[in-house]
C-alpha cells in the first residue's frame, strides 16, 4: 500500500521557488490499476517520482507498506527501487551499449543474482513480451514498441509490487500503445499494482482508477469511467 | 566489491561495448607511457654512450704530454721538440708529489703483429704495470704486467680482443709467442673493451721493453698519474704543479699550450657530470610534461565519459544501484583501462627500444635500457589520474538525485 498524506515539493527556481505538488494525499492499494491525468505541468510526472523514490519531497509524509519513506538512507532507497519498484520511461531509457537481454538482466545484477540465473530469467521474461527473437538487439536496432517491450520485461524481472509507467505510450502510435496497455493489464492481474502516467483518455480508461492533477493538486479522484468523461466532452476545472 | 568476477564481467562488458572511448583512454594512457619509456631509453642510452667514451680514463688522473713548442722562450726558438723522458716521469711522480698509480703511454702505430699463420697492423703500447688500472680495462684471460717485466723489460704483451680475433681466431692466445715488429714476445693476457675498437687493437707492452727492443731511447710519450684521493682542487693544484715543473724544466713559455699539457680528467670528469645531470634533467622535464599532458587527457576523457553516463547512472539508480556500487564500476573501469593501456604503452616502448637500438649503436649512444622504477611510478601516477578524475565527476553524478540523472542532457 502507498500511502501519501500532505505531500508538498517545489523546485529552486530563479528568484524563488516553483511549488509543484502542493498537498497530495494520495492512498492507492496494492493490486490496483492507476492512471494520473492532468495537462502538462501539472505534476503528474514529479508525483510519479516521488512515489519511485526518484525524487524527494519538502513536506508531507510517504508510507510504503508502514514504511516512513522520508526516513531512508540512500541505500535503503536504493534497496527499495530494487526490490519494490519497476520503472518504464516514455524514452523507454534502455542502456544504450547493451544487448536487450543485458538491459532486461540489469536489475538482478544489483540483486546479486548469480549471471547465469539473471540471464536465463532475462530471456523467459523477453519470451512473456514476445521478444525474445530479438535478444540479442541492441535497443537501436529495435523499434518503439519492441524497446518499450524490452523496458517493461526490464521493469518486470525483479517482480516488484509495484509498476511506475510515465507516459510508457507516449513515444507509440496508438496500436502500439494497445499492446502495451495489454501487457500492463496482464501485470496487474497477477497482483502487482500500475501506475501510468498519461495524457490520452483511451489509456486511462483501460485504468480501473484515475487521478486527475491540477495545478499540483488532486482535483478528481475515481472510478475512470466517471472521472475521464468529462475531459472527453470538455471538462470543466471547477467542476469537483 | 573490487574482486567479484560480476564486477569484472560487467566492466569488461562496459570496455568492449564503448570502443571508442576505450580507445581514446588507452591512446592517451599508452602513448604517454609509450614516449616517456622511449625518451628514457633514449636518454639513458645517450648517457651510456658519453660515459662509455669517457670511461675509457679512470677519473682521477692527470694526462701529461708534451708536443713542439709554439713560442720562442728564454732565447730558444719555436716549433722546438719537446719530449717527456724516464728522467721527466721520475721527477713527476718520486719527487714531486706522491700518488699511488702511474704509467708512461708510448705508441708505435701501424706495428705488424704476426702469429702462426695471420698478421695484421695494430698499435704496440708500453705501458707502465698499473696502466690497467688508469685506464680501467677489464681483462678477459691470463694476466696483466707485473712489476718485475717492467724491471726484467721481460718480451711479453697482453693483446686486446681485436687482435685475438684476427690473429688467433677461435685458439687460446694465452701462452703463444707471436712477432712485434719482427721481435718475439709471449701473450700473457688479453682485455677487451665493449664497443672500443680502437682500445682492443692495442698490444700492450712493458715501456721498458719498448724503449730498450724498439726504440733503443728513454722517451716515454705520456704520462699518466693518478690523483689518488685528493679532491678536485688538490688535484688541480697538483696539475698545475706538474705544468710548472715540466715547463722550468723544458724552457717552456708559460703561455705556450700546446709543448706541455695536463689534462685533469678530474675537471674533465665534474664536467660530464654536469652534462648527464643536464641530460637527466631534459628527460626528467620532456618525462614530466608527456606525463603531465597524459594525465590531462585521461582527466578530460573521464569527466566527458561520466557525463556522457548521466542518464546510464540514473538508470542504473532506478534499476536498484547503489551509488556505492557505481561509483566503484566507474573507478574501477578508470583504474583497469588505464593499467591495461599503459601496460601495453610500457611493452611497445620497451620493444621499440630493443628492435632501435641495435640500429642506433654511436659513439655517443649506447644500450638503451628502460628505467623500470621511473616507468612504473608514471604507470601508476596516470593510473591514478585516471582513478581520481573517474572519481570525481563519479561522485558528483551520484549525488544528485536519480531523476536529475536521468533527466541530463
Ligand atoms: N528539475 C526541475 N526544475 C525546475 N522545475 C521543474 C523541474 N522539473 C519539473 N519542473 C516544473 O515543475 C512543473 C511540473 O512538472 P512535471 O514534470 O511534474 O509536469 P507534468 O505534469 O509531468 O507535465 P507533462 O505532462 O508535460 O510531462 C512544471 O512547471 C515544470 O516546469
Ligand atoms: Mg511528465
Amino acid at each position: 500500500m502507498l500511502s501519501l498524506r500532505s505531500i508538498e515539493k517545489s523546485y529552486p527556481l530563479a528568484g524563488g521557488q516553483l511549488p509543484v505538488l502542493k498537498g497530495i494525499d494520495l492512498i492507492i492499494e496494492q493490486g490496483e490499476m492507476v492512471a494520473i491525468m492532468g495537462s502538462s505541468g501539472s505534476g503528474k510526472s514529479t508525483l510519479l517520482n516521488v512515489l519511485g523514490l526518484l525524487d524527494n519531497f519538502d513536506a508531507g509524509s510517504y508510507h510504503l507498506d508502514e514504511v516512513d519513506m522520508s526516513e531512508l538512507s540512500e541505500r535503503q532507497s536504493a534497496r527499495y527501487r530494487s526490490r519494490f519498484l519497476g520503472f518504464v520511461f516514455q524514452s523507454f531509457n534502455l542502456i544504450a551499449f547493451k544487448s536487450a537481454l543485458e538491459n532486461v538482466a540489469l536489475p538482478l545484477f544489483y540483486q546479486k543474482i548469480p549471471r547465469r540465473e539473471r540471464q536465463k530469467r532475462a530471456l523467459a521474461m523477453l519470451e512473456r513480451m514476445g521478444i525474445a527473437d530479438r535478444a540479442h538487439h541492441l535497443p537501436s536496432e529495435l523499434s518503439g514498441g519492441q524497446k518499450q517491450r524490452v523496458a517493461m520485461a526490464r521493469a518486470l524481472i525483479t517482480t516488484p509490487r509495484v509498476i511506475l509507467a510515465d507516459e510508457p505510450t507516449g513515444a507509440l502510435d496508438s496500436v502500439t500503445s494497445n499492446e502495451v496497455m495489454d501487457v500492463l493489464r496482464e501485470v496487474n492481474s497477477t497482483g502487482i499494482t500500475v501506475i501510468i502516467v498519461t495524457h490520452e483518455a483511451d489509456i486511462a480508461a483501460r485504468c480501473d482508477r484515475t487521478i486527475r492533477l491540477k495545478d499540483g493538486r488532486i482535483i478528481e479522484d475515481g472510478n475512470s469511467k466517471v472521472v475521464i468523461e468529462p475531459t472527453a466532452h470538455g471538462y470543466t476545472p471547477d467542476a469537483s | 566489491m573490487i574482486f567479484s568476477r560480476e564486477l569484472w564481467i560487467e566492466i569488461g562488458h562496459t570496455v568492449i561495448a564503448n570502443p571508442m572511448r576505450t580507445a581514446l583512454t588507452g591512446l592517451s594512457v599508452g602513448l604517454g607511457i609509450f614516449i616517456l619509456v622511449v625518451m628514457q631509453g633514449l636518454g639513458f642510452g645517450l648517457q651510456n654512450g658519453v660515459q662509455q667514451d669517457f670511461g675509457d680514463e679512470a677519473s682521477n688522473s692527470l694526462w701529461i704530454r708534451t708536443n713542439r713548442t709554439t713560442l720562442p722562450f728564454r732565447g730558444r726558438q719555436a716549433n722546438r721538440s719537446i719530449e717527456l723522458r724516464n728522467a721527466d716521469k721520475e721527477i713527476l711522480t718520486e719527487k714531486l708529489f706522491e700518488t699511488p698509480l702511474h704509467s708512461a703511454r708510448r705508441m708505435l702505430w701501424g706495428s705488424t703483429i704476426q702469429a702462426e699463420n695471420e698478421e695484421g697492423r695494430f698499435a704496440v703500447v708500453g705501458v707502465n704495470e698499473d696502466y690497467d688500472q688508469l685506464e680501467s680495462i677489464p681483462l678477459v684471460s691470463g694476466r696483466w704486467l707485473h712489476q718485475e717485466d717492467v724491471a726484467q723489460s721481460a718480451k711479453v704483451c697482453v693483446i686486446g680482443q681485436t687482435i685475438v680475433d684476427d690473429l688467433f681466431k677461435k685458439k687460446n692466445p694465452i701462452g703463444e709467442y707471436i712477432r712485434l715488429r719482427n721481435v718475439t714476445f709471449r701473450v700473457i693476457g688479453t682485455f677487451s673493451r665493449s664497443g672500443s675498437r680502437w682500445t682492443n687493437s692495442m698490444a700492450l707492452i712493458p715501456i721498458t721493453t719498448l724503449q730498450r727492443v724498439f726504440e733503443g731511447a728513454d722517451q716515454v710519450g705520456r704520462v699518466i698519474v693518478s690523483t689518488g684521493e685528493r679532491s678536485v682542487e688538490e688535484a688541480s693544484a697538483m696539475a698545475s704543479m706538474a705544468d710548472g715543473a715540466l715547463r722550468a724544466r723544458h724552457a717552456v713559455h708559460p703561455d705556450d699550450q700546446r709543448a706541455v699539457r695536463v689534462e685533469d680528467n678530474n675537471e674533465q670528469f665534474a664536467m660530464y657530470q654536469r652534462i648527464f645531470m643536464g641530460i637527466r634533467l631534459f628527460i626528467w622535464v620532456i618525462g614530466g610534461f608527456t606525463l603531465f599532458a597524459g594525465a590531462i587527457g585521461v582527466a578530460n576523457i573521464m569527466s566527458i565519459v561520466v557525463k556522457e553516463r548521466t542518464v546510464e547512472i540514473g538508470v542504473r539508480k532506478a534499476l536498484g544501484a547503489t551509488s556505492g556500487s557505481i561509483v566503484t564500476l566507474i573507478v574501477v573501469e578508470a583504474i583497469a583501462l588505464t593499467s591495461i593501456s599503459g601496460i601495453l604503452g610500457m611493452i611497445a616502448g620497451v620493444l621499440t627500444l630493443e628492435f632501435v637500438a641495435p640500429f642506433a649503436e654511436h659513439d655517443y649512444f649506447s644500450n638503451p635500457a628502460v628505467n623500470l622504477n621511473v616507468t612504473l611510478t608514471a604507470l601508476g601516477v596516470l593510473v591514478l589520474s585516471g582513478a581520481l578524475s573517474g572519481l570525481a565527476p563519479a561522485l558528483r553524478a551520484v549525488r544528485i538525485r536519480p531523476i536529475e540523472a536521468l533527466r541530463y542532457e
